[in-house]
């Protein structure tokens, strides 16, 4: 507290005060099987792979973030029903890599860097709001987080704030609140008293089917769905649309919400595509999605 | 409906492995650990998918079944063939 009491003072015997910047929002597909089965992938399909991460990846490179906020699921690693929160912050110096051996043996970090000060904001709005997230000052980031880092092929790794949404038992937070979520980071990005670069990433979706009737199949009437509500914009209809979809697709499905939190996020706008490639080979139709960020500000850094 | 301890034998062998390893050896000694209900235990013992399902986790069930060495076009068409009613607990 009293660094944080001494920036501020800082910051106001300078006069004007140097806020956060919001540099990117992206979303990327995740699927575990990208690392599991990498080497026997197909050609074709590790390329339409690796183009899918390389067009996010690269603009996130251009965008240089100080933080990068990541919202994934948590695939039974942090959790289990004993103490299952619908959202929780990571506000830790430093994350446990993934667990995964799979994914543990290319993506060969043991630890990442947190942005802790950061993520405490973040949090600290939240409550304000009325939100109510849960706290770790410790998670692992399985395959949810990391697959899409590790794909992106960054040369850094900025410091990471995780937010673990419940996407994977039922009941699940709905899309309305993801979107109050999205505005919520929104305010947290904008109100962070110190001259950072924030980038978003949402990672997950679209459709897929695990562990139940219909793995393997791809469900893209289910991705088109949201790839058009997103296009369209119109948060209503995207809460209304997705609330209903993702009761009739299968569960990977749920992880919309973290696209549903970036466009939120977003001010509803500026969605693009930038892939969308159904790949029987990881069960899961795998998009990519950038939303153009409308700075007050020049992106050049500062 | 989701059973606690069902999910929680898949969990715990999932995070786990000398555990793993134990409940490939000897099953029911792992077993005695967990409170399962009579019949989901020996949904577990006989290996009834079908019975398991509709109280597992999706992604737990997964696990539980790659961690018993059963390949995924097996699992896929085992899930597959389950009874429409039969799905897991959060589809």
């Amino acid at each position: 507290m009293m660094i944080l009491f001494a920036d501020l003072m800082s910051y106001r015997l300078r006069g004007v005060p140097q806020m956060a910047e919001l540099v990117g929002i992206y979303a990327a597909s995740h699927g575990p099987m990208i690392a599991r089965e990498w080497d026997r992938l197909s050609a074709d399909v590790r390329g339409r792979i690796e183009a899918g991460f390389s067009s996010v990846g690269s603009r996130l490179k251009a965008a240089d973030p100080d933080a990068l906020v990541i919202m994934s699921p948590d695939h039974w690693v942090n959790f289990f029903l004993n103490n299952l929160p619908a959202f929780c912050i990571g506000v830790g110096e430093e994350h446990d890599g993934p667990p995964e051996p799979f994914l543990r043996k290319v993506f060969k970090h043991d630890t990442l860097k947190g942005h802790p000060r950061f993520a405490r904001h973040i949090l600290d709005t939240a409550l304000e709001r009325g939100a109510d997230p849960s706290a770790s000052h410790r998670l692992a980031l399985d395959h949810g987080f990391c697959l899409p880092l590790w794909r992106m092929n960054l040369d850094t790794i900025p410091p990471i704030v995780p937010i673990v949404v419940n996407e994977v038992e039922a009941p699940m937070p709905t899309m309305r609140r993801c979107l109050e979520w999205g505005h919520l980071l929104r305010e947290a990005i904008e109100t962070y008293p110190e001259p950072i670069r924030v980038a978003v990433l949402a990672t997950g979706g679209l459709s897929h089917y695990i562990g139940q009737p219909g793995m393997g199949q791809i469900d893209e009437e289910f991705d088109r769905t949201c790839i058009s509500v997103f296009e369209d914009g119109d948060e209503a209809r995207i809460a209304e649309r997705l609330q209903q979809a993702v009761k009739k697709t299968g569960n990977g499905g749920d992880e919309v919400r973290n696209w549903v939190i970036a466009h939120g996020l977003s001010g509803a706008k500026g969605f693009e595509l930038l892939g969308y490639e159904p790949l029987q080979e990881i069960y899961v139709g795998c998009a990519f999605a950038q939303w153009q960020v409308q700075s007050p500000r020049s992106a050049a850094k500062v | 409906m989701t059973d606690y301890w069902l999910n929680k034998l898949f969990f715990d062998l999932q995070q786990q492995p000398e555990k793993a390893a134990r409940f490939k050896s000897d099953m029911k000694a792992v077993l005695a650990d967990y409170p399962l209900k009579a019949d989901l235990r020996e949904a577990v013992v006989s290996d009834d998918l079908a019975t398991m399902a509709p109280h597992a986790n999706a992604y737990l069930l997964r696990f539980y079944y790659a961690i018993r060495g059963v390949k995924d076009d097996d699992f896929i068409r085992r899930l597959n063939e389950l009874p429409a009613s039969g799905g897991t607990s959060n589809g």
